[in-house]
């Protein structure tokens, strides 16, 4: 876990596939990248089976090019479409069994505190909705009970899209789905509520149709996750192929989605604010001059 | 034979907008030249596809006619297109990458 487990052994480099050189060569290991440096580095995210012009696809890329520092990350995720992105990446991957992901990541983080020490090392949990909010759902709001410090990260395409179109806890209240012809009976689960409660010190929703946006607010969830305590990050990541969106149009259905209902949100506890603006120099979240609180 | 996304690089080295490289949901796939639009006396670099990688979601078409409105992109056919990038082709500089462009056709076979 260092910039040594992405080189060569001596005398083995000329031997190694193309791909493998560019990410040695030319990968975001060590440097700082960013999304409007995309197309001029080697990204860490390989090729992967995901369907054509899949929105997690797309969130799953942005993040893994935000991560602050991705030669110290460690990526966790569970059964679901996203693992088969993931997984497919140049930074470790941790399979849990379905729903023990934020379990499997509770113990990694804290070995890892124990093996480096001070040395940040982020541990990022990118599970579906299905993975996060109905079967792993315990073990999720057990972490951050216990204010397991790392990220999770919730990639919501609003039904088990792998399994042929059931609904879950995520799915919106009268969706028609091919498994649920009657429509969802009950609310969408309200992750976020539950993520405050239970004492999050960053939460956010985002929706990957802005780049930048997505890249910032991972960006802020794995420092905090880094001292403070949890993060979690509610990702709409749609589903071309239950939903029936037509490829080519999958941002103008994010675009619309996040102006009906999944809006920009970001909650951050006072403790979290300081820490960002006095360690990373997050000019937001300084404390206002006092001039200006008299103005409001 | 598929389609794959070409971009038109006139159009696309009139501008510095980049958007497409951002959106497509396939990583190392649609890739940006700062030089390629130096010889036809243009101020901007262009973005290219590496085909290899393209799976036709035509997502970078949307997002060029709409978000950045410069219709540089069109879906064609791989055999239609002439020469293209292959991720074999690509090199990385500093701040950069470029490729030798081929025909995928011919190669393949």
């Amino acid at each position: 876990m260092s910039l040594d487990y992405v080189k060569f052994t001596p005398g083995f480099g000329k031997f190694m596939p193309k791909e493998y050189r560019d990410m040695v060569e030319h990968g975001p290991f060590g440097k700082k990248v960013s999304v409007s440096q995309v197309g001029t580095f080697k990204e860490i995210l390989e090729e992967h089976p995901m369907c054509a012009g899949c929105a997690m696809t797309l969130f799953i890329r942005l993040a893994m090019v935000a991560f602050p520092n991705p030669e110290d990350t460690i990526t966790v995720g569970t059964a679901g479409c996203g693992r088969l992105a993931i997984s497919q990446a140049a930074v470790p991957f941790v399979y849990g069994n379905y729903g023990d992901q934020n379990g499997v990541a509770s113990g990694l983080t804290r070995g890892l505190r124990l093996r480096f020490g001070d040395r940040p090392k982020d541990v990022v949990v990118m599970a579906g909705d299905g993975g996060m909010a109905d079967i792993g759902f315990a073990q999720t709001l057990h972490s951050w009970f216990r204010k397991e410090k790392f990220t999770t990260i919730m990639l919501d395409n609003e039904v088990y899209g792998n399994t042929g179109g059931q609904e879950s806890g995520m799915t919106n209240r009268n969706q028609v789905l091919k498994m649920a012809p009657l429509g969802k009976k009950f609310e969408k689960m309200d992750m976020l509520g539950m993520a405050k409660v239970s004492g999050c010190a960053y939460v956010a929703t985002v929706v990957p149709n802005n780049p930048r946006r997505v890249e910032s607010v991972i960006k802020k969830a794995v420092l905090v996750a880094r001292e403070i305590g949890p993060s979690y990050i509610q990702a709409y990541t749609s589903c071309n192929i239950e939903y029936a969106i037509p490829t080519d149009k999958v941002m103008e259905d994010a675009k619309t989605v996040e102006t009906d209902r999944y809006k920009f949100t970001e909650y951050i506890t006072d403790e979290a604010k300081e820490y960002l603006s006095q360690l990373y120099g997050y000019k937001e979240y300084l404390p206002k001059p006092a001039a200006a609180v008299e103005k409001q | 034979m598929y389609l794959v996304a070409n971009i038109e690089t006139e159009i696309c080295a009139a501008t510095s907008c980049k958007l497409c490289t951002q959106y497509c949901p396939e990583a190392n796939t649609i890739l940006y030249d700062n030089e390629a639009g130096q010889d036809k006396g243009f101020k901007y670099g262009a973005a290219y596809v590496a085909v290899d990688r393209c799976k036709g979601c035509a997502q970078c078409v949307w997002v060029c006619d709409n978000m950045a409105k410069h219709n540089a992109i069109k879906m064609e056919m791989i055999d239609q297109i002439g020469d293209t990038a292959l991720t074999e082709n690509v090199t990385y500089g500093e701040k950069t990458s470029s490729a030798v462009l081929a025909n995928p056709v011919r190669g393949q076979g």
